[in-house]
């Protein structure tokens, strides 16, 4: 089972995603681990992508340095869900 | 009442003013976020201030230098000669700030009688959205090696790194600070709505244009009494 930290970092980066992206509540809720993201969501531009990061940032306290923004951690809903929860869960 | 199109003189020039509400009595400066975040907010910022008009306090929309119509080249402008541009808008009036994000930054200047700040950001994290903006189209380098240019282009803005490096020494001081509710930095107020700034298509949210509308309309009557 998860801690419910890790689910806390995942409803926050649902509600990011939905906000920053515009997306209906419906669409995030559906999102699973594997939900492909960049390249994958029209709305998610390289534009988009610097501010659902800051989001992430304010929402969570924690400081994305650049050097760790890649495709990977991108990818999918899964992966940046981990990301986030390692910066905000130490 | 639709608003009336003004001007304003200031050392460097000429800027438009947009006029809300009643001639007389205290007025709100509203000051948009600079650069890109100006785009996504204008609409919902120029519907507060109807709002605002609809509640019987004035407003005044001011074109910061080298913002929005203004002619006025960004080359010399710096963070500090953009808010003092903004301290000869209504010299003859009480005037109160209303900051929305980093407009929060070009208040400090007006002798405002309050200043009132929506989801404030710092020039800190200003620069930092920015360098990350710069670095999503493609360039790479740290912020210093962003700054080592004298034009910087983020997102088809030509910023020169003499106002950038600017950003973050401005002062960020307010009497009351609302903030959404998703974000947890210090507020006096939170409010459940979703940030417009970030938005990859700009919009707009009548239902926080009220809110806000009657927090702001409450302050300043609070301020008056």
């Amino acid at each position: 089972m998860l801690p419910e930290g890790y689910q806390n970092v995942e409803s926050t980066v649902r509600a990011v995603l939905a906000d920053v992206l515009g997306l209906s509540a419906e669409r995030v809720a559906a999102f699973e681990p594997a939900t492909p993201l960049f390249g994958a969501l029209p709305e998610l531009d390289s534009m988009a992508v610097a501010g659902v990061l800051t989001e992430i940032e304010d929402r969570l306290g924690i400081l994305i340095e650049d050097d760790e923004v890649d495709g990977d951690m991108l990818e999918t809903f899964g992966a940046l869900t981990e990301f986030a929860a390692g910066k905000a869960l130490v | 009442m639709a608003p009336r199109i003004d001007h304003y003189d200031w050392s460097g020039g000429r800027e438009m003013l947009l006029r809300f509400g009643p001639d007389t009595g205290p007025a709100v400066v509203a000051a948009l976020p600079l650069f890109e975040e100006a785009n996504r907010t204008r609409t919902f910022v120029v519907a507060l201030l109807r709002a605002l008009a609809a509640r019987g306090i004035a407003g005044l929309l001011p074109d910061v230098p080298g913002q929005n119509e203004s002619v006025t080249p960004l080359t010399g402008l710096t963070l500090p000669r953009m808010a003092a541009a903004l301290a000869v808008v209504a010299p003859d009036r009480r005037t109160y700030a209303l900051g929305i994000r980093s407009g929060a930054l070009l208040d400090h200047a007006t002798p405002h009688r309050g200043r009132w700040h929506f989801s404030p950001q710092t020039g800190e994290a200003l620069l930092r959205d920015l360098h990350r903006t710069w670095r999503a189209a493609g360039n790479t380098g740290d912020r210093d090696g962003m700054l080592r240019s004298d034009m910087v282009e983020v997102a088809g803005n030509h910023l020169p790194s003499t106002l950038l490096s600017s950003l973050p020494a401005a002062p960020c001081v307010a009497d009351r600070v609302v903030r959404l509710a998703s974000d947890p930095a210090k507020a006096d107020r939170r409010i459940d709505a979703a940030p417009l700034w970030h938005r990859a298509e700009p919009g707009t949210d009548p239902v926080l244009v009220q809110q806000l509308a009657d927090d702001i309309a409450e302050w300043v009557t609070a301020c008056e009494a």
